[in-house]
């Protein structure tokens, strides 16, 4: 892939062996002026991102003020989930406005998923090398 | 619950019996965690076929009022 950045599966836990290994991806979010540093893991079986609790107040969200709510599947479906929009970067790529699921769930990994992380970037998995290459989409 | 008659008896225990059942209880509830580890039960957050709340976040996005960059 031309203009891409590739990155390394990380495991959580060597101990674990090699099923350990995952896609991590660094990006840093933002929301209104104020920004952290984040790792996402890319989740090709979600149908949305998925923002814990403490990483939305962190950014200066306020739970209350987040109006349009959502109903989630698995695990997820037990806690509430509202809308939250975040401007986010990627290595050297333009900043993109990625919609998230922020949910009440705090143990839950910052999830990248098909609305609206795929359809944002491409990604190619090379599973067999632990790595993937990441390309934002092509402008229309 | 526990049944009365059952609390009676440990009533009646001595301070050694009383340890001991306490030892033991805490032993079983270890083991039952234990299994339920072994048991492979584990959290699945990915929320797969989240169609309708996809829908709705992309609606939102779509609406959003953003300065674009």
């Amino acid at each position: 892939m031309n203009n891409s950045a590739r990155f390394s599966y990380l495991s959580t836990d060597t101990n674990l062996g090699e099923a350990s290994f995952k896609p991590f991806l660094p990006l840093v979010l933002n929301y209104n002026g104020k920004s952290i540093e984040g790792v996402g893991i890319l989740d090709t079986g979600a149908m949305v991102n998925v923002l814990p609790y403490q990483i939305g107040i962190e950014l200066g969200a306020i739970w209350e003020e987040q109006t349009i709510m959502l109903q989630l599947t698995g695990n997820l479906a037990q806690l509430e989930a509202r809308v939250l929009i975040l401007s986010a970067i990627v290595k050297q790529f333009p900043s993109v406005r990625l919609v998230f699921a922020w949910t009440k769930a705090t143990q839950v990994p910052l999830l990248l998923g098909q609305a609206n992380f795929f359809m944002e970037f491409d990604v190619c998995f090379y599973r067999s090398q632990k790595a993937f290459e990441v390309t934002p989409k092509k402008s229309e | 619950m526990v049944p009365t008659d059952l609390r009676e008896q440990l009533a009646k225990l001595n301070r050694v019996d009383k340890l001991e059942i306490i030892q033991l209880l805490a032993a079983q509830i270890a083991n039952e965690e234990i299994t339920l580890l072994n048991g492979a039960s584990y959290p699945i957050w990915s929320p797969y076929d989240a169609v309708e709340a996809a829908n709705i976040m992309l609606e939102a996005l779509k609406a959003e009022t953003y300065p674009k960059s």
